[in-house]
């Protein structure tokens, strides 16, 4: 019983790790808490559907597509909104992205009605050693892990990733250096958008679509980099995968009702206790 | 002008003025805020084009008492507060003779306010939260015509005792409706003799059963009562099939009866119970007849919102008609005494205006149709019992 539990636990903190890196990379590289980040998830869940409901892709090689078409929507909402509230104070880029969020939440509404959509493709159970796997976690897991991996990659060995890095070490230290910190502000907001679209399109395979999937999401991936310190990448994978086990355990030992406030609770003891999180995180 | 032609003008005007009041007073103008925008957006459309329909049968049938009937309708956007403003709109401005009731439980919970503190009379045909009802001081001018939460799982419930299971779990959203339909369930259960092993609630847009469902299987319910909507309803039954939890029948409420449940489960929806206010099949006074014009009229088919508006606003009528007038007491009186049975079922309310006639009607997904197999002199087909358990399907 509690095997099942903590297996279930890994399984969705992945997702939470990787919807969450890309939270915590807007926050590490801009100082912005982007409220938008859930409803940008949702977008991602749509472009699936559509690939798979008109095109009859299959749905987890949507996932390329889906986080291609979100980085060019990161990107252009990042050129045209979101860099005027870079060195605002904190709470306009709040107000900003709030608004983003509730207009992309409208806008869906708008377009895809709020009929609910499900993309049914792989279902049941693998059974391994009276553990039941449920197949399309496992592979949407599988699917988070690599790109999370790839996203490291990325950070740590690319000239760009680099880049990011440093933008977010020190601006201004990076400007010196010749670093173009507008491209890179640009780049890291289309990034961002595209894990949060790859965290949609693989959720479509596990539940319904709908025009408000997404605001949970940006409240599970605050927690999460809160957690595991605001702005410190492999912060936001401990974090997640901290979520996943505590969401499951506290709906096994005590009730379901009471595994979010088990997790919020977790959240003001680590606050209390390490204010940087659990790796430690940068100051503001 | 000559004088001639302006006598005769003013002849005329004479004539078309004092005629006036000879041919009625005009339409009785019936008032009602729906959700035509927002969350309940679809829903609330399809009980609109049921008070439409309504509408035009009855002026068809030479109106209500020798006068047109016609529904003055403002977009209350989903949200009650801006529903309360226009149900005062349309009482103190607009002057309506009556009001129907909005779309959904929370709207009309506060409208009801409004209405009670104008004394008029408001049937409200898509509010089934019994507290609505049930209030202390008494609402004296409202009236529920669909059934109430508590009795979405009465059907289950009641077949399950019938072949004499003896354990079940309930689980709910923990939400206003299905925590009302979780412990209609459970009281039920334990009236008829079961065990409830099991009961758990969990938050609103919970996407992850796995832990709930193995503290479930480790009881091995007969029988599994779920409250849900629908992404819950579907969430819930594909990971029963993963972890292989098998009780011998597994029922739902709302969302299980959408066709987007079965498109979406497919095969798995395969066994499972659910519930439902009405379906076009059923053989109720008028109902095949509904179902056809209101194809025709709106080009889509039915829902039952659209089935329960038209019958409110029918009941509606029939009390003002046995009333011989639109005065509020005296309408009141006629709907506290009424017993009928329309395209959507039975209707008689308990001195509060609490529906008690209207039976919620099981059924079961066979083949990829919705058999209604409860109750018993409803039922189309038989419950295919018990449940096979996942593996071997």
């Amino acid at each position: 019983m509690l095997g099942q539990v903590v297996v279930s636990g890994i399984l969705s903190g992945g997702l939470y790790a990787m919807v969450a890196l890309g939270l915590a990379l807007i926050f590490g590289v801009m100082r912005v808490i982007n409220i938008a980040h859930g409803p940008l998830l949702m977008l991602g869940a749509y472009a699936t559907f559509f690939l798979y409901s008109g095109l009859g892709m299959n749905p987890f090689l949507t996932v390329p597509l889906s986080m291609a078409a979100l980085f060019v929507v990161g990107m252009l909402l990042q050129r045209s909104l979101v860099f005027r509230v870079v060195d605002a104070p904190e709470l306009s880029s709040l107000l900003l992205t709030f608004g983003i969020s509730i207009a992309l939440v409208n806008l869906a509404q708008l377009a895809f009605t709020s009929d609910l959509r499900a993309v049914e493709y792989i279902t049941g159970a693998w059974l391994v050693g009276g553990l039941a796997l449920s197949k399309p976690r496992v592979i949407a897991f599988a699917f988070a892990a690599g790109v999370t991996a790839l996203a490291f990659v990325f950070l740590q060995r690319t000239r760009l990733g680099r880049a990011i890095r440093a933008t977010s070490q020190s601006r201004e230290v990076a400007m010196v250096c010749g670093v173009d910190v507008g491209r890179i502000h640009m780049i890291t907001f289309g990034l961002a958008s595209a894990l949060a679209a790859a965290g949609g399109s693989l959720l479509a395979v596990i539940v319904a679509i709908q025009p408000e999937m997404g605001q949970v999401w940006t409240f599970k991936s605050f927690l999460v980099i809160v957690l595991g310190g605001a702005g410190n990448y492999p912060g936001a994978l401990l974090g997640g995968m901290l979520l996943g086990l505590v969401e499951q355990l506290a709906s096994l030992f005590l009730t379901t009702q009471l595994s979010e406030v088990v997790a919020y609770v977790l959240l003001v003891l680590v606050l209390l206790v390490r204010p940087t999180g659990l790796l430690g995180g940068r100051q503001t | 002008m000559t004088p001639k032609a302006l006598g005769v003008l003013l002849i005329a005007l004479a004539v078309a003025a004092g005629s006036r009041p000879a041919t009625a007073q005009g339409p009785i103008k019936v008032g009602a805020s729906l959700s035509l925008t927002g969350t309940y957006a679809k829903l609330g459309k399809n009980q609109h084009e049921g008070y439409q329909l309504c509408q035009k049968d009855l002026n068809a049938k030479g109106g209500l008492l020798g006068r047109k009937i016609e529904f003055v309708v403002y977009d209350d956007q989903s949200m009650p507060a801006t529903a309360v403003r226009l149900y005062e709109k349309l009482i103190t401005e607009d002057k309506v003779d009556g009001v129907m009731g909005p779309y959904s439980s929370p709207v009309t919970e506060a409208v009801a306010n409004v209405t009670e503190k104008y004394k008029k009379v408001m049937v409200s045909p898509l509010a089934a939260t019994t507290s609505i009802f049930k209030k202390t001081p008494r609402r004296q001018y409202i009236f529920m015509v669909i059934s109430p939460a508590e009795v979405y799982l009465e059907g289950l419930i009641d077949m399950a005792a019938k072949r004499g299971l003896k354990t079940v779990a309930v689980v709910n959203e923990d939400t206003l409706f299905s925590k009302a339909a979780a412990s209609g369930a459970s009281e039920l259960a334990k009236k008829k003799g079961l065990q409830v092993v099991y009961q758990e609630a969990y938050p609103k847009g919970n996407t992850d059963f796995s832990a709930l469902l193995t503290k479930v299987k480790a009881q091995s319910p007969d029988v599994i009562a779920a409250a849900t909507y629908f992404d819950d309803a579907v969430a819930l039954t594909r990971q029963m099939r993963e972890l292989g939890v098998n009780p011998k029948m597994y029922g739902v409420t709302v969302g299980g009866d959408l066709p987007e449940f079965y498109d979406t489960l497919k095969q798995n929806a395969e066994y499972i119970y659910g519930a439902t206010q009405w379906e076009p099949t059923l053989p109720y006074p008028g109902n095949q007849e509904f179902f056809e014009t209101y194809k025709k009229e709106f080009g889509h088919e039915p829902s039952y919102h659209s089935a329960a508006g038209y019958a409110g606003c029918v009941i509606y009528a029939e009390a003002v008609k046995r009333a011989g007038s639109l005065d509020a007491d005296k309408v009141r009186e006629q709907l506290l005494k009424l017993e009928t049975k329309t395209l959507f079922g039975d209707y008689k309310v308990d001195a509060d205006g609490f529906q008690v006639a209207h039976k919620m009607v099981t059924f079961q997904w066979q083949g990829e149709k919705k058999v209604t197999v409860w109750p018993d002199e409803l039922a189309k087909g038989k419950p295919k019992f018990p449940t096979p358990p996942w593996n071997t399907r």
